[in-house]
């Protein structure tokens, strides 16, 4: 395969720095919880998980064990094409930055039986890991932009997709994602969250929205919404670890999209882990 | 902030308590819901010292080991937490992972003197803070497989202890 060696080299140092840097705002996020954190154990982790991302983005290695499954965000400005050699560029940066990474190998090998129950093992090259399929999306700055993210496994055991009947009311709505989010955190292990949250007309939207909270979503800003999850969230004191306190959630990244015209809203929460949202952006 | 180091003695389980933050060093056991079933099997068909494994005071970390580093995976699955009694039987005395576990677990634990610890997810911490690894069985199961590490100060909280737990 002919590839764009620029497209490629860009993509796989991207996907170094989403599995290897916190972005500035979430640093910032950090050092506001530890400082306002009052559990002792709960202040002590989350310096931990603070000093260890210096240590990461010093020595470019990963965050987590759990190197995660890269989702990627394509957007497109008016102007600029996509072509299939450039989705191929993409795949292979993809690739290369895995094993520069290291991500952990877990490609499942095998038909769909043997990828279901695992009975062929794994591939050894972490490269051989498939990307979820790519959403793309229009933009008005005429660029080609590309978002990698990194997927852990923990989140997507307590993650949930799910109809809400709203009532015509929005509280029915956002208490629901708060009992989610609520029971979810206190399982999950890997606290402090950023709650990402996606709604739309079928499971396929809210998912999609989810993933594009996640890339428009920041420390620094949040609506109305996003604060009374967090706030009612944290009022349940899970904290850091599940060890108590008031940090069980940094923020909420919440994307509401186009709605169907019946009672039913769905919604798609993913209590991200305390590295989470693992990204990085480029243009290609 | 306490210090533990493997092997673990019953004087050192009885002096910690939930909330304790510990520094632990020295050989630790590392397996996940893949391998631990296996392992209790073997402690049932006594054949752990065909592997030169050796429980007594020994800890289990719940984490893979791969290029990637180590790092906590969440010890309520079903085949981690429901490995808890066998090892504990057999000399276990620290568990280490993270997430919740069931008050069942709990009390069991305390009937062998055991105890349950979190340890955050800081793989590049981790990273620098472990001296050397090696296979220890069943090595067809690649990051899954149990390994053997040793280790210097890996930073850890008691989560259940003594038939309490911060749960």
């Amino acid at each position: 395969m002919d590839y764009d060696k620029n497209i490629v080299e860009k993509v796989s140092d991207t996907l170094v720095r989403a599995g290897s840097v916190f972005l500035p705002d979430k640093k910032e996020a950090y050092k506001r919880a530890i400082e306002s954190e009052v559990n002792q154990q709960a202040r002590w982790t989350l310096e931990m998980i603070l000093k260890n991302a210096i240590t990461a983005e010093k020595n470019c290695s990963p965050l987590c064990d759990d190197t995660g499954i890269p989702h990627l965000v394509l957007e497109v400005g008016p102007d600029t094409v996509v072509t299939g050699k450039i989705m191929q560029s993409i795949r292979e940066g993809i690739r290369q930055g895995l094993r520069k990474l290291p991500g952990r190998p877990m490609a499942i090998k095998g038909n769909d039986f043997q990828r279901i129950d695992q009975s062929l093992g794994m591939d050894e090259d972490p490269g051989a890991l498939e990307p979820a399929p790519v959403l793309i999306r229009n933009i008005e700055e005429n660029v080609l932009r590309l978002h990698v993210l990194m997927f852990g496994g923990g989140p997507a055991i307590r993650g949930k997709t799910y109809r809400i009947f709203h009532k015509h009311n929005v509280e029915n709505v956002l208490n629901e994602i708060i009992s989610w989010a609520t029971d979810a955190t206190a399982m999950l292990g890997c606290t402090p969250c950023t709650l990402a949250v996606g709604v739309g007309r079928s499971h396929y939207e809210a998912s999609s929205m989810m993933l594009q909270a996640l890339v428009d979503g920041t420390y620094d800003k949040q609506s109305e919404m996003e604060k009374e999850i967090t706030r009612k969230v944290n009022e349940a004191g899970a904290g850091p670890l599940g060890l108590g306190g008031t940090t069980t959630v940094l923020a909420t990244f919440m994307k509401v999209g186009p709605q169907r015209a019946s009672g039913v809203r769905v919604v798609c929460m993913r209590p991200c882990c305390c590295f989470e949202p693992r990204i990085a952006t480029v243009e290609l | 902030m306490k210090r533990l180091i493997t092997p673990i003695t019953e004087q050192d389980i009885t002096d910690l308590r939930v909330g304790d933050m510990v520094l632990l060093s020295g050989k630790i056991y590392c397996g996940r819901d893949a391998v631990l079933p296996k392992i209790c099997q073997l402690i049932e068909d006594e054949k752990l010292k065909e592997h030169d494994i050796d429980l007594e005071g020994s800890v289990i970390f719940h984490t893979a080991v791969s290029p990637a580093g180590v790092g906590p995976t969440s010890s309520n699955k079903l085949e981690i937490e429901g490995s808890f009694p066998i090892l504990s039987k057999a000399g276990v005395k620290l568990h280490l992972g993270k997430g919740a576990i069931k008050k069942e677990t709990i009390a069991l634990l305390e009937d062998y003197n055991s105890v349950f610890a979190v340890i955050p997810p800081v793989t590049a911490l981790l990273g620098e803070n472990t001296i050397s690894q090696r296979v220890a069985a069943f090595p067809e199961l690649g990051m899954e497989a149990f390994y053997e590490l040793e280790v210097k100060e890996y930073p850890v909280i008691i989560a259940a202890a003594h038939n309490e737990s911060i749960y």
